[in-house]
């Protein structure tokens, strides 16, 4: 029977594949969340205590009030550049980067690429 | 917050840039930091080379842990426990600097290309390489241009160095990248032109261009026949700590050891 832990990470996992955000995305938010959102980059996760006290810690006139914060993460999350686990204030958010996309060349192509590749050139036998 | 994030990135190929991170991470071990450097640039390895690594020295890739077959504390290679020959690479033996190589197995490569990346593997690797290693700084050596891995490193970096050559492509390549950075807030940006002609105005070319993109120029580096000579047999300034190339590549790593 699978465990929490497995549970939680089959959600993750099943968030991320709905999307995610480019780290130019990051460009296009208020400072104070772009500041939020390159720590949580760093520090892989972040608690949402974490999150209200880094907010504390800015400037006035960047700093979120709480309902605003609040709104803020919630249509992160929606969005799919956040994933939330857990709810208020035991919430952990994690930062969901969108997967570089493959190549589109057709399959047949790749297959002819790594058949050449693993023959070496006859000069080098 | 745990070791700095150094990315070194320049617009266009060529400049110098993994010779420069290869360098400019060596001299910072040999102050005494722990330090690695990751090569993103994926698509064209080659930043193995200048640490004396091949095919056949390389262990786990980068493309291993991405793949989920491999631990990133099992992609570090200790270039401290094998310095390999060069006269200077052997003055890193017993130093912390560990090397995060990205596999030169062309169906590796092949395999990156059509499968994609997974970014936030990606960056818990960048990530867990700090921690696990305990490096002080992490130099991440990228590729040319703007893509997505360059952009996740930059919007990553504590330092970002933008190297160019004084070359009106490499100038406005440059603004685009320096705009970029701002945009994500980087907290330390700044320039290093390399390749610079010997019989130009070193201290000139830096004014300018510091007040073209009212950013620091942490040195002018002349373009070198002894560099290319070298042909990424060596990290150059080790060896031959007293050449000009070397001397003024040693002025950057004060701006890398004092940014907040």
């Amino acid at each position: 029977m699978p465990g929490l832990f497995d549970r939680l990470d089959k959600e993750i996992k099943d968030s991320q594949k709905d999307g995610g955000m480019s780290p130019l995305d990051i460009a296009k938010l208020p400072p104070s969340l772009r500041k939020i959102m390159r720590l949580m980059l760093r520090e892989l996760q972040m608690g949402y205590p974490r999150m209200c006290e880094v907010m504390d810690a800015m400037p006035e006139q960047d700093r979120l009030t709480r309902d605003e914060l609040d709104s803020a993460l919630s249509d992160l999350t929606e969005q799919f550049w956040l994933i939330r686990i857990g709810k208020k204030e035991k919430a952990i958010y994690k930062v969901n980067l969108r997967r570089k996309a493959g190549s589109t060349l057709a399959a047949g192509i790749w297959s002819a690429i790594d058949a050449k590749i693993k023959k070496p050139p006859e000069s080098l036998k | 917050m745990a070791g700095k994030i150094v990315s070194i990135h320049s617009f266009r190929g060529g400049t110098g840039k993994s010779n420069t991170t290869a360098n400019l991470a060596s001299q910072v071990a040999l102050t005494g930091k722990r330090v690695g450097v990751v090569d993103t640039d994926i698509q064209s390895p080659g930043i193995h080379v200048l640490f004396g690594l091949d095919e056949q020295k390389m262990g786990k890739t980068l493309n291993d842990f991405l793949h989920g077959k491999a631990t990133i504390r099992e992609v570090g290679f200790s270039v401290g426990d094998n310095p390999g020959d060069g006269e200077g690479l052997v003055k890193l033996a017993g130093k912390n600097l560990f090397l995060f190589p990205s596999s030169i197995k062309g169906g590796d490569i092949s395999q990156i290309l059509r499968e994609g990346i997974d970014f936030n593997m990606l960056n818990e690797g960048l990530q867990t390489a700090i921690t696990e290693f305990e490096l002080d700084y992490l130099f991440i050596d990228t590729h040319p241009g703007l893509n997505e891995e360059t952009l996740l490193s930059i919007a990553t970096s504590d330092i970002l160095i933008i190297i160019l050559r004084p070359d009106s492509q490499d100038l406005q390549g440059t603004s685009v990248t320096v705009d970029i950075a701002r945009s994500l807030d980087v907290p330390n940006l700044f320039l290093m032109v390399n390749k610079a002609l010997p019989k130009y105005d070193f201290a000139g070319i830096k004014s300018d261009i510091e007040k073209q993109f009212q950013a620091t120029v942490t040195s002018v580096l002349p373009l070198s026949f002894d560099m290319a000579e070298n042909a990424s047999k060596d990290l150059f300034s080790l060896r031959y700590p007293d050449h000009e190339w070397s001397v003024a590549l040693k002025k950057v790593v004060p701006y890398i050891l004092e940014a907040k």
